[in-house]
Parts: structure tokens; C-alpha cells; sequence
């Protein structure tokens, strides 16, 4: 056992000689300042190791054989995207072999990565093209109906037709050489007002009319005489009693006397 | 210093070789000698070095100014450096210094007689190094034989200066008392004394 004031002082920072003069008078911490002493001294007198050429060469070259985490941090985007050059891909490799969070990035991006680019199963193609919600109609889409443009344009003909235009006279006309005068009177036409074309519209479907009437009324006559006609057959025709054909000798039936006879109208 | 140390990382990081190369020839030889005291073995030590400053230079941005730039590049090692160490005291032959692995710790000027003398002692130093605790192993091995400053180790291993003292005080002290010890069990102490004799009374 030692007092300890060899090591309260070398604590302290005290000089050696301090040392010394307190172990001088201290026979316990004599023994301990020798040794420590000693073992001081044993390493003191050692070099250092020489630092070889080829070592200094390789730890000059690291920065050509790995990056930084700043650098992995640049380069990472880039290889993900497959665009990372050989060399540039040796130094990333390198540091992620040893960089356990430039690693552990590394992973989570080539995983979202993947996720970016999912292979669709099988089925998702028919499921989508079933489940396709019906497309928005707006106002003038029936435009785009054949059906729907074919009576626009059948339509359109009728109108242009009652307020006066004829194809067919437009195309004699052609024939004749008349279109010039034609197509003045045309706009002449054209100049005058509506009040004019609707009186002609209105005299033309009078006229229409008219016939229609005309074509009702005998249609009319025709079906009340028609029914008069049958009401009468069917009254004349109700008391008639079934003919009884008289059978030859060989069982088929002969005609009647009114039968074989000719009928005289006029008698 | 700091601020010019941090001019110098700043460079590096930027992508500068000269800074590099600089930065190489200012730390090489303090980081292979590190190296070599904790593996005593060339190959290891050149093994030890280069990642030592691979993982340096991968985290150049950590390093703000405000360490010794030897005590940072230190404390980021310390783990590798353990862990060689560590790799090495499992081995069988462990506590067997060689003379080569003791050789390029030698000067090359002494005398073959003192020669001989400094490498049966540099070998028996090692020998009980290996025997203390290795917290108080690495501390001495920092502080006598790679000549850091009791700052630079309180940076390089987060513990405060009393600490290092302590450690150290303790280290040289457990260091001779296993020597003396070793010599005792075996009974000749003649040897011992021998070697300090020859050594001109040092032992």
C-alpha cells in the first residue's frame, strides 16, 4: 500500500523532482514512483514505424476508390436511375459496403423504386376496363350521333325547301343558263321580309290543307258506304238454309236446276 | 490551428488532391504508428490505416473545427483500433512478441549490444501491455509511445484530462509491476536485473 501522494501530485501536475523528494522520504511510494518510473523510460527510447511509399500511395488514392456520405448523397439519384458511369459505381459500392446509413438510404430508395414501377398482375387490365365509369355527356355530344345528324340534316333540307328554295329548279336553271338572273332574284328574295315568306308558308299550308281535307271527306264517304254495304249483305244472308245436294247413282253430287241455269240481270 | 485544420478538411471535401496529399503526409505517419502499436504486425497496420483514413474521408462533413484534427481522426478509428486489438488478444500467440514485430520500432543507429538490449525490453513491454486492462493499455500506448498530448486523448476517447492522467499514472505503474512479477514467478530475477544492468541501470 502507497499514501498516494505520488499520484495526488503526478495528478496535479507537479514536476518530477516534486516526486522524487516526496518518495525520497516515503519508502512505500518509492517502490511505485521506480516502476512507474521504469515503464516511462522503457518507451521513451522506441521510434516510430516508418510509413511505407506504397502505403502513402494507396491512402492518397482513396479518394479515387470510395466517396463521401455528401458525395454517396449526390451519386445515389443517378444510380437508381441506372445513369451512374463504371467508375462512379465502383466508389458508390464501395462506400455503401461500409456505410451502414448511406446503406440503409441506399435500400429505401431501389425499394421505392420498385414501387414506382409495379408489374400489374393478370387480371387488373380486365378489372380496369370493366370498371370504367361511363363518360360525362355534355350538351352538344348528341351532335355526334349519326342518327341525330341525319335528321338535323334531313330537317334542315324540309326548312329550306318551305322557305323556298327547290333543288330541283335550281338544277334546271343551272341547265338553262338562268343562274345569273336567277341568283339576282335569289337575293332579291333574300331582301324581302319574313312577314312575306311566312304569308306564302301559311297560303301553301292552307293549301295542303285543303287537299288533305278534300282526300279526308271522300275517305269518309268511302268507309260509311262500305259499312251501309255490309250491314245490308249481312241481313239478306241470315235466314239461308243449307243446300241439300242430291246424290247420283254412282254417290256424287249432281248440280241443282238454278245451278246449271244462266242468270239474267235484267230480267 | 483548428480553423486552419478546417480550411483543410473544407478543402478535401471539395475534392481537392493537393489537400489530400497534405492531409496524407500530415497524419500518415501518426495513424500507422497507432496502428502498428495496437497490431504489431506490418500488414495489419497498413490494413488498419487505410481504413482508418477510408472512413475518414467518408466523414469529412462530421468534423466542425472544434477538435484537435488528430484527436477527431482518432476518435473516429477507436472502434477499429479496438477491434483490432481485440482480434489480436484472442489469438494464441498473442502474449509472443517476435524480434521483427519489435524491429521498425528500433533506431537503427544504436550499437548491436544496446540493440539487443532495447528489443528484449520493447518485447517484454509489449508482453505486459498485454497483459493490463486494455483501457489502460490503449492510454499508455497513445500517450508514450505515440506522444499524444493528455487533450488530444481526452478528445480522441471522450474522457476528461484527470481520467487520462489517472489512467496513465495507473498503466506504467501495473506495467512494471507485471514485469517484476513475471521475473519473480520464474525465479530469476537475475534476469531481470541482468537486463537493467545492461541497460545502464534503467531497470
Amino acid at each position: 500500500m502507497t499514501c498516494g501522494e505520488v499520484e495526488r501530485l503526478f495528478l496535479a501536475g507537479a514536476p518530477a523532482d516534486d516526486l522524487r523528494r516526496h518518495a525520497k522520504g516515503c519508502s512505500s511510494c518509492r517502490a511505485l514512483l521506480s516502476d512507474f518510473e521504469k515503464t516511462e523510460e522503457m518507451s521513451a527510447g522506441l521510434a516510430a514505424p516508418a510509413l511505407s511509399s506504397s502505403l502513402r500511395s494507396k491512402l492518397i488514392a482513396i479518394p479515387r476508390t470510395t466517396v463521401s456520405c455528401e458525395g454517396a448523397e449526390r451519386l445515389l439519384p443517378l444510380a437508381i436511375e441506372g445513369e451512374l458511369g463504371a467508375d462512379d459505381e465502383r466508389r458508390l459500392a464501395s462506400h455503401l459496403s461500409r456505410c451502414e446509413g448511406c446503406s440503409e438510404a441506399a435500400a429505401v430508395l431501389y425499394e421505392t423504386k420498385e414501387l414506382v414501377d409495379p408489374i400489374p398482375p393478370p387480371w387488373l387490365a380486365a378489372r380496369l376496363t370493366a370498371a370504367r365509369p361511363a363518360r360525362e355527356k355534355r350538351f352538344w355530344s348528341w351532335i355526334l350521333d349519326p342518327k341525330a345528324a341525319i335528321g338535323l340534316a334531313y330537317g334542315a333540307a324540309v326548312i329550306v325547301m318551305l322557305l323556298g328554295f327547290n333543288p330541283a329548279d335550281l338544277a334546271r336553271k343551272m341547265s338553262s343558263g338562268q343562274l345569273g338572273q336567277n341568283t339576282r332574284a335569289a337575293v332579291t328574295v333574300a331582301e324581302s321580309s319574313l312577314s312575306d315568306r311566312l304569308g306564302a308558308l301559311q297560303e301553301k299550308a292552307a293549301r295542303t290543307f285543303a287537299v288533305w281535307k278534300g282526300r279526308a271527306g271522300g275517305y269518309g264517304r268511302a268507309a260509311v258506304s262500305n259499312v251501309v254495304s255490309l250491314i245490308w249483305k249481312t241481313s239478306t244472308t241470315k235466314d239461308r238454309s243449307p243446300v241439300e245436294r242430291p246424290r247420283n247413282r254412282d254417290g256424287r253430287g249432281a248440280l241443282r236446276e238454278s245451278e246449271t241455269s244462266t242468270t239474267n240481270w235484267r230480267a | 490551428m483548428s480553423a486552419e485544420e478546417k480550411t483543410l478538411v473544407d478543402r478535401c471535401r471539395q475534392g481537392d488532391d493537393d489537400a489530400w496529399r497534405e492531409f496524407v503526409d500530415r497524419f500518415g505517419s501518426k495513424v500507422y504508428s497507432v496502428a502498428y502499436h495496437f497490431t504489431l504486425n506490418r500488414e495489419d497496420a497498413e490494413e488498419l490505416s487505410q481504413e482508418i483514413f477510408l472512413k475518414t474521408f467518408e466523414n469529412l462533413h462530421r468534423y466542425d473545427g472544434t477538435f484537435p484534427l488528430v484527436a477527431w481522426l482518432l476518435s473516429l478509428s477507436r472502434n477499429l483500433c479496438i477491434d483490432r486489438y481485440r482480434r489480436r488478444k484472442r489469438e494464441k500467440s498473442f502474449r509472443f512478441v517476435s524480434d521483427d514485430a519489435v524491429l521498425p520500432l528500433l533506431k537503427s543507429d544504436d550499437d548491436p549490444a544496446s540493440e539487443t538490449l532495447k528489443r528484449e525490453r520493447t518485447k517484454l513491454l509489449f508482453w505486459a501491455l498485454a497483459e493490463i486492462p486494455e483501457d489502460l493499455a490503449e492510454i499508455l500506448v497513445l500517450r508514450d509511445l505515440d506522444g499524444l498530448a493528455y487533450e488530444e486523448i481526452g478528445k480522441a476517447l471522450d474522457l476528461p484530462d484527470g481520467t487520462v492522467k489517472s489512467r496513465l499514472f495507473r498503466a506504467r505503474a501495473e506495467v512494471a509491476k507485471r514485469i517484476r512479477e513475471r521475473h519473480e514467478r520464474r525465479g530469476t530475477a537475475g534476469a531481470f536485473q541482468s537486463l537493467a544492468l545492461a541497460a545502464g541501470g534503467v531497470l
